[in-house]
């Protein structure tokens, strides 16, 4: 029914330049806007008009009595509810197709996860790649899939007439298409704290080509991203953590090589856990458990085509081994402290250039003496930022209000590489 | 009438000091007419301390960058500013002030019907009040979550919401009890003759308004309840990771707040409705049509809380039945406007200082009124919501409304409360310069929020700064006017020319006693034979 009434609403059967069989989310407002206005202009003209005229006709130097005692007119009355009535009726009816036409993302659109946090946003597209401009192709219809890490954010662009909210726990996602190269701004909308104003970012739209070279052109590690996000979409990380904790299931983390104690056919068995037994654990997961856990795993036979299942096990193989170079595997997957920063939204508070956002600037932070509120002094050190980073309202620098979250998702690794990065931003 | 060698000061209600002293005869004095003037000079007083943080945000919004101001510190200023304004000033503003004073009167009444009930909820506000400002100034310092306390910020903030929400409970109670006490007297204190269809409709109005205090108001006890137990105790019920949610906080919010709106507007609506016919020596038209719309008013615009929550994440279904039920919302009020102009033809007008803040109320109500049809529609709505397009639709129906109309009752009753008249043509003045500066302030506002600009932002991008400042000016020029007419109508009060009994023509009960009104009301049992608005009759 619904595409029957868009179809209605607009005649025409799309209004993109570049992509014909498109409308443009401002294509699908703007003529509700200029509906209502115009109505309501014309309103708004006559009451005001009438009211002077009155007022001017009817004054009591020319006036000194009134000339009608008239209280009502039924035909006058039933009138001004019957007609209001129609015109607000149909406002309702062309808001409703537009607010479709908002809400039915079109065939084939390049989809792009955004998550909102305090105070910056950050976009990850298919391949993994993350940015903090959201970067799309001229002409093709994006649908961003829209998240929150702490509390709700609204991702607002005006020149595509979009705005939804991201909620924690919850998904959201809304859709345009930019029909124009060019860079177009990203407000949040939704009030969330001291930062609200400064989450302001922008869309680049840039031609086709020019999108794919950005996408491609990221640092290396391509195959680990795809074992990484095969892992999630296939709801694996839902049980194993790729970090060490254990939930549902053992962790991934180290799981290549690993001595492992199974339960299989009610006896202790200890094997080494390689290809052959993550494979087997997938089609199979109750014929061996891995002692201490519940054998409450489903069998995924059949259900994942085998060259993916060949990339998760390499993924998973890889992780947290130490490999020939003696680098990490995780700073091969871009353990960057620019990066993680940059990500996990510090730049949204602490400014690189030692301009005074919401919290202290990073620039020469490392090795500084610090005054803190109440008065204490302390320098600095990777202690002190380590805790800053876990437990941020412990000690906060004079002059800044504790405002910022703490960071549990962040692993000790992670918060090490953000560390390191500080120190080099001494000077 | 025959005693103006005395001070008005010095008579009627005003020398029933109920044998107290000082502030003692009114703090504790359950007569409805000083338990009016309470509340009158209270909100007065958080009306002027509302307007100067609202002209503290608009000069910094005056260019971009944080100017005057931190951030946090906007943040707490824009919260105290919707805070203030909103529970302590326009909810028991003209219903608890005005309606205190006047109403009683219309009906034929001596007082209200519970009136130590009437003390006890003015003492809830004032302390309801007192908490507020307290916590400005305690714990975590000023709250910053702005007036609607969204989830979870509120819950994580480590600024001082949980007495704020406390706060708001306790003044929540004033306005459940002062709906309670207006129900009741209008249904059981009306004087002989005072019929359903003879009540005026500023009366009328309180009675819609006094429903929805008394049905909605406990909804907003539950949700800031709910806050606190969230951040006393860590329930989680607005807590995703614990099953909670932050959306249904936005449901039961809005279930009140949104017909907390029509609180605030019906009894403006009820004041502009009284004042009309006065200045045309015209029955009113439609009487019963106006009676009647304001309880649909009432009833449909408790239905229609979520076009808050249009981008919120709320189902499409959610989304199509309020839009819906928001446009018919729009029809009553229509009615009211075509009602009010139609009074106007062929009557006698003259342009007193009430009728000109009536006038100006019909222009910019219409306004709001109209750019509520924008945020009404959904497609629409996705645009404006929560930008400085929403701000200045709230200020025209808000302030171009229920404040103008706020106004509009101190010029057109005060002087019947205090027996003297202020100057006329310096309040016309005030009502010019007023209505300019506001076109200007909020005008402006809605400009800036079609090109996009968000609201709740103490830093804007560069190319909003033309609205922004023409906006701040339009403040400057507003402000002007607000002082002009308070000056004017303060000394007209105390030392204007004696007002006389019915300054105005008015043909309804409040005009036939004496100013200021005796300790009961009359000196005599009033014995109602016509309609409010009957002029020919009323007018001896």
């Amino acid at each position: 029914m619904s595409d029957t009434l868009i179809q209605g609403y607009f005649k025409s059967k799309g209004t993109s330049n570049v992509n014909p069989a498109l409308i443009t989310t401002q294509d699908a407002v703007d003529p509700v806007f200029w509906f209502i206005l115009g109505i309501s202009g014309v309103i708004l003209l006559a009451i005001t008009a009438t009211m002077i005229w009155f007022v001017i006709r009817y004054r009591r130097s020319r006036c000194p009595e009134p000339t009608s005692q008239c209280d009502s007119n039924l035909t006058l009355e039933v009138i001004w509810i019957v007609v209001p009535t129609i015109i607000v009726l149909a406002m309702f009816y062309y808001g409703w197709a537009g607010y479709l036409a908002l809400r039915q993302v079109p065939p084939g659109a390049m989809e792009i996860t955004a998550t909102a946090r305090m105070w910056s946003w950050d976009f990850e597209y298919a391949n993994g790649r993350h940015s903090d401009r959201l970067y799309v192709p001229v002409g093709r219809p994006v649908k961003v899939r829209l998240f929150s890490k702490d509390v709700l954010h609204a991702f607002f662009v005006p020149a595509f007439r979009i705005k939804r909210d991201t909620v924690p726990g919850m998904e959201n996602y809304i859709w345009f298409v930019a029909d124009e190269q060019g860079s177009y701004d990203i407000f949040c909308a939704e009030y969330c704290g001291v930062g609200h104003a400064d989450m302001h970012t922008t869309v680049e739209a840039v031609p086709p080509a020019e999108f794919e070279e950005w996408l491609a052109g990221m640092s290396g590690s391509q195959n680990t991203e795809k074992g990484r996000s095969l892992l999630a979409r296939y709801g694996c990380l839902g049980c194993h953590s790729l970090d060490g904790s254990k939930l549902v299931g053992p962790s991934f983390k180290g799981l290549g090589g690993r001595q492992v104690t199974i339960i299989a056919d009610g006896e202790e068995r200890v094997i080494t856990s390689d290809r052959d037994y993550i494979r087997r654990s997938l089609i199979a997961p109750g014929a061996a458990v891995v002692k201490g856990y519940p054998p409450v795993m489903p069998s995924y036979a059949g259900q994942i085509p085998g060259p993916e299942v060949e990339e998760m096990i390499d993924y998973l193989l890889r992780i947290g081994q130490p490999v020939k170079n003696g680098e990490s595997a995780e700073s091969e997957a871009g353990l960057d402290g620019a990066d993680l920063a940059r990500r996990q939204g510090c730049l949204g508070c602490h400014s690189l250039d030692g301009s005074r956002k919401v919290g202290p600037s990073f620039k020469g932070l490392f090795g500084r003496e610090r005054r803190l509120a109440g008065g204490r002094t302390l320098i600095a050190d990777e202690a002190y930022l380590t805790r800053a980073i876990r437990e941020p309202t412990a000690d906060v620098v004079e002059g800044y209000p504790p405002v910022m979250p703490p960071y549990p998702q962040l692993r000790a690794e992670e918060v090490e590489a953000i560390i390191e990065w500080l120190e080099g931003l001494r000077e | 009438m025959n005693q103006t060698t005395s001070s008005p000061l010095q008579r009627g209600f005003w020398e029933a000091t109920g044998g107290r002293r000082g502030i003692g005869a009114w703090i504790f004095s359950t007569d409805h007419k000083r338990i009016g003037l309470l509340y009158f000079y209270s909100t007065l007083l958080f009306f002027c301390v509302g307007a100067l943080l609202g002209l503290a945000l608009r000069l910094e919004l005056f260019s971009p960058g944080a100017d005057f101001f931190t951030p946090q510190q906007y943040n707490a200023l824009f919260t105290l500013h919707g805070v203030v304004m909103i529970f302590l000033f326009i909810i028991p503003g003209i219903p608890a002030a005005f309606g205190n004073l006047v109403m009683p009167i219309q009906i034929g009444a001596e007082d209200v019907a519970f009136p130590r009930l009437n003390l006890l909820s003015w003492w809830l506000y004032a302390i309801g009040a007192i908490l507020a400002l307290t916590s400005l100034f305690t714990a975590g310092g000023a709250p910053d979550t702005g007036w609607t306390f969204y989830v979870p910020f509120s819950v994580r903030t480590t600024t001082n919401v949980s007495l704020a929400t406390v706060a708001v409970f306790i003044i929540g109670f004033s306005g459940i009890l002062t709906g309670l006490n207006f129900l009741v007297t209008i249904h059981r204190m009306r004087a002989p003759g005072m019929t359903w269809w003879r009540i005026p409709l500023f009366t009328w109005s309180l009675y819609a308004t006094a429903w929805v205090q008394v049905l909605a108001t406990p909804v907003l006890g539950i949700t800031v309840l709910l806050i606190f137990a969230e951040r006393i105790v860590g329930s989680g019920l607005f807590d995703p990771t614990r099953g909670g949610d932050p959306i249904m906080y936005q449901h039961l919010f809005w279930i009140y707040s949104h017909p907390a709106v029509y609180i605030m507007i019906l009894p403006g609506m009820g004041v502009i409705t009284d004042i009309i016919p006065v200045f045309a020596r015209k029955p009113v038209f439609g009487y019963k049509a106006i009676a009647i719309s304001s309880l649909a008013i009432a009833g449909a615009g408790s239905v229609v809380w979520a076009h808050h929550m249009t981008t919120s994440g709320m189902s499409d279904t959610a989304v199509l039945v309020f839009s819906l039920l928001t446009f018919l919302v729009a029809i009553p009020s229509a009615v009211k406007v075509f009602n009010w102009v139609a009074t106007l033809y062929k009557g006698s007008i003259s342009l007193d200082p009430p009728l000109l803040f009536a006038l100006s109320f019909i222009f910019l109500f219409s306004i709001g009124g109209l750019t509520g049809l924008v945020l009404g529609a959904a497609a629409t709505d996705v645009h404006v919501h929560d930008t400085y397009f929403v701000v200045g639709h709230f200020h025209f129906v808000m302030f171009g409304g229920t404040g103008f109309a706020y106004i509009a009752a101190m010029h057109y009753w005060l002087p019947k409360i205090y027996g003297r008249m202020y100057n006329r043509k310096a309040a016309v003045w005030g009502w010019a310069l007023m209505t300019f500066g506001f076109i200007v302030l909020y005008m402006s506002m809605m400009i800036v929020g079609m090109e996009g600009m968000p609201r709740r932002y103490y830093d804007y991008l560069p190319k909003f700064t033309f609205w922004n400042q023409l906006s701040t000016i339009g403040s400057w020029i507003l402000a002007c006017g607000l002082i002009v007419i308070f000056v004017n109508i303060f000394r007209g009060l105390f030392r204007g020319k004696p007002a006389g009994d019915n300054p105005w023509g008015g043909a309804s009960l409040e005009w036939q006693t004496s100013s200021p009104p005796p300790l009961e009301n009359f000196d005599y049992e009033p014995e109602v034979t016509h309609g409010p608005y009957d002029f020919k009759r009323g007018c001896p």
